[in-house]
């Protein structure tokens, strides 16, 4: 299919991971929030991680778009394809 | 339960990118190849991912930490032991008919090896499947949903069962209706990742509390901490199994029946873009396969080591006989085991921060005949993530868990479509209409497919024992499958007579053998020996193991006893079908790390280790 997986995949870690940053980074000094993870402020920590995933996946989704790979040309732009537009 | 604004927000992003993938990929749904096998155009991790996520249903996840939480670390079998050889398997050696044969479903396969009778007993039995397990799915996210009280407060507490199982469908619906078979696997990898994301910081911190590995150790019994120690003999492990019936029942019967025949996971490889690609599905899909028991077995661990260590009392010793009944059976959805009467593990059996069931009528904690209380296993994960995840990662861990449920309710809503559209509708109903029809009536058979899950869902509501009923007939239908597949891959003598016959037998034989015994302390009926007991197992799952073991050689001997004084077709058109005439897969122009082989080499290697570490 002419969509690559890695870029929504990318966009919904940047997006969630972001969204937890954030959280976390505002909440960093509510101690009462983290007594559930021992102190470890998960949101912002993990939120950073799943932001880099996000961040590593939509990049090379955007660079190797399967649209662009000359190697192999994907079944759909093969023969005489339909105007979609 | 408590949900602020960030956990919604997580979880609103999460539904909007579903729909989203199904609008995003509508326009490229132009034939109905595009529509059911994706255009056979994915790359072979995609699919790989799409084919264990598709895999890993709601009961997968609820119940594999239950298992985890009751029996232990011996869990890991239904993964090590009845998951990975069958996926090798079927990589290796059955994609190549799969995939090359054309076929476009597996029924399909067998109306191309066998004749037109086969395929339709296949057709129909496996219809019937996916729209019943798609149901359990569904009734069972509705069922948790309601449990947590998540929608508490904003809709009337009466109708959240419904709001749930009718939400749940109506995203299912939506993205599939759109996007098709691409729309399920683009979801299913994302789907993928957020369970990794949701349940790996869960394991990180749960470990950290009860410190780690060597903690859990030492608290809990032995028996829970090895998987295989006491399997020589049914009475020393907590499965009630012993190491032959495990072995031969999982490992070879039920799982190669699951993993190299089951439509729903198959068409997930049949999707990829080459043969080559196809043959590596089931090899990456086992790499995280492997790793999963980690993932949602260890939670149920920890869950039961958690309490005790944190109030030091330094020992979990606990009064109580824990005997379980009535829980959701952790191992079925896999391999559509019936729900296990589990055992009294031992008098000390821990239950850590497990709750005690509530009955759903009066309120009131369960009770078992001798005044002790009954724990709820099912919740091991979600009270987990209630008790260790803060705001914020709890949308992310409640995602993770929703995904989970999607995932396999779509995975079962695809392949009932696909089915239902080549193997039921065109081959009875109308065979020679165009493809724009058949596109068309694929969308239809998606809302079909939906509704009837629904149907299914309060089905199971309604009627206290179907849940162990279905299970039965899906072991009983699933045990004797592979016989089938594997006389008709690999041996060109065998004929659709044979064939449609070995394979009535072999079900009759389920029958047969389930009505004859009986496992421990259970009443004959459901559970088995209601023609006359003449065996009795240690445990029902000992029982549906050698079910399957019993089912399987009756459908091997017949088939191949009526194979025998029947005529073969002639050899020429079984090329492409059947192992011995068709010529091997050429692999010339790949480097020895793109084999196959190497993949499959690799993950049995690591399959072996894991195996002695926690041995």
């Amino acid at each position: 299919m002419g969509l690559d997986i890695r870029i929504p995949l990318g966009l919904i870690f940047l997006l969630i991971g972001g969204l937890m940053s954030v959280y976390g980074l505002i909440t960093r000094n509510a101690a009462d929030i983290y007594e559930k993870s021992m102190g470890i402020n998960l949101n912002l920590a993990w939120g950073l991680i799943m932001f880099v995933f996000g961040l590593i996946m939509f990049i090379v989704g955007r660079r190797q778009k399967w649209q662009d790979d000359p190697v192999n040309p994907r079944p759909w732009q093969q023969g005489n394809r339909p105007n979609m537009h | 339960m408590n949900l602020s604004l960030i956990d919604w927000l997580i979880m609103l992003v999460y539904f909007i990118f579903v729909l989203g993938i199904g609008f995003a990929l509508k326009r490229y749904m132009r034939t109905s190849n595009d529509f059911f096998l994706a255009g056979r155009s994915i790359p072979a991790w995609v699919c790989g991912l799409a084919f264990i996520s598709a895999n890993l249903g709601a009961q997968e996840v609820i119940g594999m930490a239950a298992s985890g939480a009751k029996y232990g670390i011996i869990t890991s079998h239904f993964y090590w032991i009845g998951a990975i050889p069958a996926m090798l398997f079927v990589g290796i050696f059955m994609m190549p008919f799969y995939y090359g044969s054309k076929a476009r479903s597996v029924p399909e396969y067998l109306r191309l090896r066998f004749d037109e009778k086969t395929r339709a007993v296949n057709a129909f039995s496996f219809a019937c499947m996916t729209v019943l397990s798609s149901g359990i799915s569904m009734y069972a996210m509705a069922l948790l949903i309601e449990t947590l009280g998540l929608l508490h407060g904003i809709v009337p507490d009466a109708w959240i069962f419904h709001v749930s199982v009718f939400l749940s469908a109506i995203i299912v619906l939506g993205y599939i209706f759109l996007g098709g078979l691409t729309s399920a696997i683009y979801n299913e990898v994302l789907q993928f990742f957020l369970i990794v994301a949701g349940f790996a910081p869960l394991v990180w911190i749960g470990l950290r509390n009860v410190g780690g590995w060597q903690g859990i150790k030492h608290t809990l019994p032995a028996n829970m901490t090895h998987s295989w120690k006491g399997m020589a003999h049914a009475s020393t492990n907590t499965l009630g199994v012993e190491w032959f019936g495990l072995v031969m029942g999982l490992g070879f019967v039920l799982s190669f029946g699951y993993w190299c025949t089951d439509f729903l996971v198959i068409q997930r490889a049949m999707a990829a873009d080459s043969e080559t690609s196809a043959r590596k599905v089931p090899l990456i899909a086992a790499l995280p396969k492997m790793i999963f028991p980690f993932l949602v077995i260890l939670p149920g661990l920890i869950a039961v080591s958690v309490t005790s260590h944190m109030a030091g009392t330094g020992s979990a010793k606990e009064k109580n006989s824990v005997i379980l009944s009535g829980a959701q059976s952790a191992e079925s959805k896999d391999l559509h085991l019936p729900a296990t009467t589990p055992q009294p593990l031992d008098d000390a059996h821990p239950h850590g921060i497990i709750p005690v069931k509530i009955d759903p009528v009066n309120g009131q904690p369960v009770l078992n005949a001798d005044g002790t209380p009954v724990y709820n296993y099912d919740l091991a994960i979600p009270v987990m993530l209630l008790h260790f995840f803060p705001t914020g990662i709890l949308g992310l861990g409640l995602t993770a868990l929703l995904a989970s449920f999607m995932s396999g309710m779509a995975g079962n809503v695809t392949a009932f479509n696909t089915v239902w559209t080549y193997d039921i509708y065109q081959a009875y109903i109308n065979k020679r209409a165009t493809d724009a029809h058949y596109l068309w009536m694929g969308r239809m058979a998606t809302i079909g497919g939906v509704a009837l899950s629904i149907a299914a869902a309060y089905l199971v509501t309604n009627f206290n024992n179907i849940m162990d009923a279905l299970q039965l007939v899906f072991s009983i239908v699933n045990a004797p499958l592979f016989a089938t597949f594997l006389l008709g891959m690999f041996w060109k003598r065998t004929t659709g007579h044979a064939a449609f016959t070995g394979l009535l037998s072999g079900t009759a034989a389920a029958l047969l053998h389930h009505g004859l015994t009986i496992p421990a302390n259970a009443t004959p009926g459901i559970h088995g020996g209601w023609i006359h007991i003449i065996h009795t197992y240690p445990s029902d799952m000992a029982q549906n193991f050698w079910t399957a073991i019993f089912a399987f050689s009756v459908n091997f001997l017949v088939t191949i006893a009526i194979s025998l004084v029947t005529a073969p077709r002639p050899e020429h058109e079984l090329v492409g079908l059947v192992y011995s005439l068709t010529p091997k897969p050429v692999e010339t122009h790949l480097s020895w790390y793109q084999k196959p082989a190497t993949l499959a080499i690799t993950v049995l290697a690591i399959l072996i280790v894991l195996n002695l570490v926690f041995a």
